[in-house]
This record gives C-alpha cells, structure tokens and sequence, in this order.
C-alpha cells in the first residue's frame, strides 16, 4: 500500500485477481493479489491473504490506517482469466469463482466497483498509478487498456 | 499422515535414473512421430519448492511460453506442464517446419491462428509425459496417468497460477525435467514441470524406498 506518485505492479496474473483500491481524494491506495475466493479455513493458513475476503478486509483496514475514508475508497479489478479451456468438471473456473466473490465482498464492504478488465483466456499485467487512480492492463498481443 | 515436505537425495537420485530411462524411449517415440532422427540428451532433474515457481529458468516471467498442461491422476494426483520458453522459438519454428513442411509457426500468443502447427508440439509434450509416467510406472509400479493435454501460449506466472492457487495449500514440491531435444545437429531445450499434490509426493517417495530397497536386496 503506497500514496502517489508511487506506482505498483503485477505481472502474470492468470486466474488470480489484482484488485486496487483507491481513495479518491487523499490520492492513497493498495493492490491484493487473490487466489482464491472467499475465506481461508478455520485451521488458519499462514496465507491467508491469497483468499477474497482476508485480503480485501485487510487492504481496507490498512488504507484507513493510513488515513483513507471508506466512503471515498473506489475499486478496480483485473484477471480471473480461465488460461486452459476445458478445465476440471466445474462449469465455472477458480477465476470466475474469485470474481464473484470480490464483487459480493465489495458490495458488503460499500466499495464500488468502478473499472474492470476480468474473464477471458489470456494472462495481464497491471500498473496501478496512485497519483490519477488509473489502472493500465497489458497482454500479449493486445492493446493496452486503462480502466 | 506424516507430511514431506520434499523429497531426499537418494529419492531425488532415483527420480533421475528413471527419468534417464524415459529420455531414451522418448527419443524413439519422438523420432517415429517427426520422421527423422531425434537424440533426447540426459536430462536434468530439479526439486523445487512451490513457493519458488515459476523458476528463473524460464526467464522474464511477462515473455510468452508454449505450454501444455495435463492433470495426473490414479495412483498420483497433480499437474503436470510441458514448457517450451520464449528463448527457444526460432529453434521451435525450425522443429516445427521440418516436422510439417510447408508449416509456419506463428508465435504471438495468438492461439486461434496458431492453432494448427502447434498441435504438433502438443503431441510432443504428449508423448514426454507420456515416457516419463511409463518410467515411473516401471520402476515403482505406480499406475499414473494424465489427462487429455490443452495448451495456451502466454506469461508463465499466468498459466501456472490457477494449478498454484488450487494446490499450494501447504508447502509443496515441484519436480522440473530439462529437456534437451536435438533434431538433426540443433538441440531445443524444453521443460516438464510436476506439481503433485502433498499426499503424491509422500506416494511417490514411499514407492521409490520400497523400489530401492527391493534392488538392494537382487
């Protein structure tokens, strides 16, 4: 989690989902990288933040930490991507599944969901500008994308 | 259940010679497929931790790979990959064209275009899984299988994040075997790369000391 100018990155999302939150007016904000959705089992994985929901709720906590409002916190998500077609018996990837777990998780929190580039068959790269809030996405063989 | 968390030297030894087993009949598979003479150097065998994948091997993890995944399933449960990294593609391009005249290879991580020529290169990493799961069977009378192989061209880190996310739950080991494939005088180095989950890894070396301890006794 950094304010502006500062930039972070992710390179080589697949299935995992970079989710950035911003807030708009102090110019602050963080990047999660999830793997999976909802939460880590009671048993208490040491990686807990790969799931949805600790991930996010933490984010959330240590913006507001360093002065964030929540009501100001705005959020954009990228990846989910099903790289290989045909996988496993589930009609719905841990991609798809991710995704629609930080969309419930997000509603919960009052975070909007204001850019999005998620879903498809190939891996992104994402740059997260912490001084316009803006997000680019790059692919092989694709445009880059700002959202 | 006692958890490995890796395997030993002397299972990791063990792993090596049936996988120098494998190479040999490669070779052979390969040879009949691409109609001319294939040599299949020894290859090199690497333990790694899962936490450290993708490895530096590969190079830049944002530049395109060919890669094949198959899942392992019977006796072992897993993943298995078949990857070819972007610094081999012109060396590919050439396997590619003597295997399939008239064939070009279109490396821009376009699949839908490329589709065609590259399902050669699939059917390699077909048939190297397929020699390798033979020699283990061999030796450890383990029956594994794989699944149907898909590919995907792209970032390293991207096609290996959903077999991470979904079986990294502990801390896991990952098999890497260099390949070093020669068609005539030029080699290409590829890539197989075996994440089993925990309790195939505590299979595996279980089968390799009853295997080990059967030879000592001949």
């Amino acid at each position: 989690m950094v304010s502006a100018p500062y930039t972070i990155s992710s390179v080589g999302l697949g299935s995992c989902v970079a989710v950035a939150l911003y807030d708009t007016q102090r110019r602050i904000g963080g990047l999660a990288h999830i793997m999976l959705p909802g939460s880590a089992s009671l048993n208490g994985s040491q990686s807990s933040c790969r799931y949805a929901d600790p991930a996010i709720t933490a984010l959330v906590k240590a913006l507001c930490r360093r002065g964030g409002v929540r009501k100001d916190i705005v959020a954009k998500m990228v990846g989910g991507a099903r790289m290989f077609p045909d996988y496993g018996n589930s009609n719905q990837g841990i991609g798809e599944q991710c995704i629609e777990s930080i969309k419930g998780i997000l509603k919960r929190e009052h975070i909007p969901v204001i850019g999005q580039d998620t879903g498809g068959r190939h891996g992104r790269n994402v740059e997260f500008y912490l001084d316009t809030g803006r997000v680019v996405v790059s692919a092989i063989g694709k445009e880059d994308k700002e959202i | 259940m006692k958890v490995r968390e890796t395997l030993s030297k002397e299972h990791l030894d063990f792993l090596r010679e049936m996988m120098n087993i494998g190479a040999g009949n490669a070779a052979t598979a390969l040879g009949q497929m691409l109609r001319c003479e294939v040599n299949v150097a020894i290859p090199k065998v690497h333990l790694l931790s899962a936490v450290k994948l993708p490895p530096k091997t590969f190079g830049d993890p944002s530049l395109p790979v060919f890669c094949v995944r198959m899942a392992m399933i019977g006796d072992a449960f897993g993943h298995l990959f078949f990857i070819v990294p972007d610094a081999q593609k012109e060396r590919l391009t050439h396997l590619v064209e003597q295997a399939a005249p008239g064939s070009t290879l279109i490396w821009n991580g376009d699949l839908q275009s490329a589709e065609l020529d590259l399902s050669v290169l699939t059917e390699v990493g077909n048939i190297l899984v397929g020699v390798y799961l033979t020699a283990i069977h061999d030796f450890c009378k383990l029956n594994i299988y794989h699944t149907a192989p898909t590919l995907a061209i792209d970032m390293i880190q991207s096609l290996l994040d959903e077999s991470l996310a979904t079986l990294s739950h502990k801390v896991q080991t990952a098999v890497l075997i260099e390949n070093m494939i020669y068609v005539g005088a030029e080699g290409i180095t590829t890539f197989l790369l075996m994440i089993p989950s925990v309790e195939s890894v505590n299979t595996l070396a279980d089968s390799i000391a009853q295997t080990r301890l059967a030879y000592s006794k001949e």
